[in-house]
């Protein structure tokens, strides 16, 4: 219940900073839901992918004069 | 205890976007527990500016740190060579922590990140409520432990006005009559007769109203005076 607040919380924090509060998110599941973590990792793994690089890494980039192609 | 707020992100960052270093200078006493001024809550702001600079482009250091106090001068000796070491000290204290720094920390500017609000209590984890004005002259044996200066919208001395509805104040629904509360809690007291007492007109200048206050003990002051004195 008070980590569910958090998150939304922690949300905000990062939407006030220019970050997608997409890029976090909680999930209730216990210890013995396995496929069901399999399943939400590879979901959120896809989200981050659509979403692409972070606005900060971006920024840390621009301004060490990285090229997108030179980016991990 | 003192209440605050944190700012909002942009005023902060209006404030010190133009310095290089920076410190976000948390108080660990009443702003810390109300999860505004912390060294928690510093580190936090210190991390969003940090990423906030990077992503306007702007070349800044910034660090965080807090102490017990920002209110007695012991709590800052020994940080404070490393305090001055930064072009601009954003305080997430009281506005007393920000007065009080910046009386000693010299040149550099001294700003404040939170608003801070009243003197308050926490009827429950996250919520604040205001229970005294610091008005210099308490009443709070007159009136059942309920303070009409702080918890009345009007500070009215004399009971309720006209706006008091089912036991709430005009102004709000979520905000209680002071002064309902207080013909409840004498009646339960067996003291509601006090009220019918005729009281002289009260003094308000013993609050802000009346100027900056200052208190002095002598019997402590003046010792530590000599004191200090025999060690130079």
């Amino acid at each position: 219940m008070y980590a569910a607040k958090r998150v939304t919380y922690a949300k905000k924090l990062l939407s006030t900073v220019g970050i997608d509060p997409a890029r976090l998110e909680m999930y209730n599941l216990s210890a013995a839901m396995g496929p069901k973590w399999a399943e939400i990792c590879t979901e959120f793994t896809e989200r981050i992918r659509k979403l692409g690089h972070s606005p900060i890494w971006l920024a840390v980039c621009k301004q060490s004069g990285m090229k997108r192609s030179e980016e991990k | 205890m003192i209440v605050g707020k944190q700012k909002p992100f942009e005023e902060i960052w209006d404030m010190i976007k133009n310095f290089k270093k920076v410190l976000v200078f948390g108080c660990n006493t009443c702003v810390a527990i109300c999860h505004a001024g912390g060294g928690k809550e510093a580190e936090i702001l210190a991390s969003m500016l940090r990423m906030k600079a990077y992503q306007e482009g702007v070349e800044m250091e910034v660090k965080h740190a807090a102490i017990e106090r920002h209110c007695e001068p012991e709590f800052f000796d020994p940080v404070m060579e490393d305090v001055k070491t930064n072009d601009v000290v954003l305080s997430t204290a009281c506005g007393v922590g920000v007065n009080f720094l910046a009386e000693r920390i010299g040149d550099i500017p001294v700003f404040p990140g939170i608003n801070t609000q009243f003197f308050g209590a926490v009827p429950k984890a996250g919520v604040f409520v205001e229970l005294c004005a610091g008005c210099g002259n308490c009443v709070l044996h007159l009136t059942g432990g309920i303070c009409p200066v702080a918890r009345c919208a009007k500070s009215l001395m004399n009971g309720p006005c006209g706006g008091t509805n089912n036991g709430k104040c005009e102004i709000s629904q979520d905000v209680d009559c002071a002064w309902y509360l207080i013909l409840e809690r004498m009646t339960k007291l067996g003291t509601l007769e006090k009220l019918s007492e005729i009281k002289p007109p009260r003094d308000w200048s013993t609050g802000i109203y009346g100027g900056p206050r200052r208190i002095v003990l002598e019997h402590i002051a003046d010792v530590e005076a000599q004191e200090e004195k025999k060690e130079s």
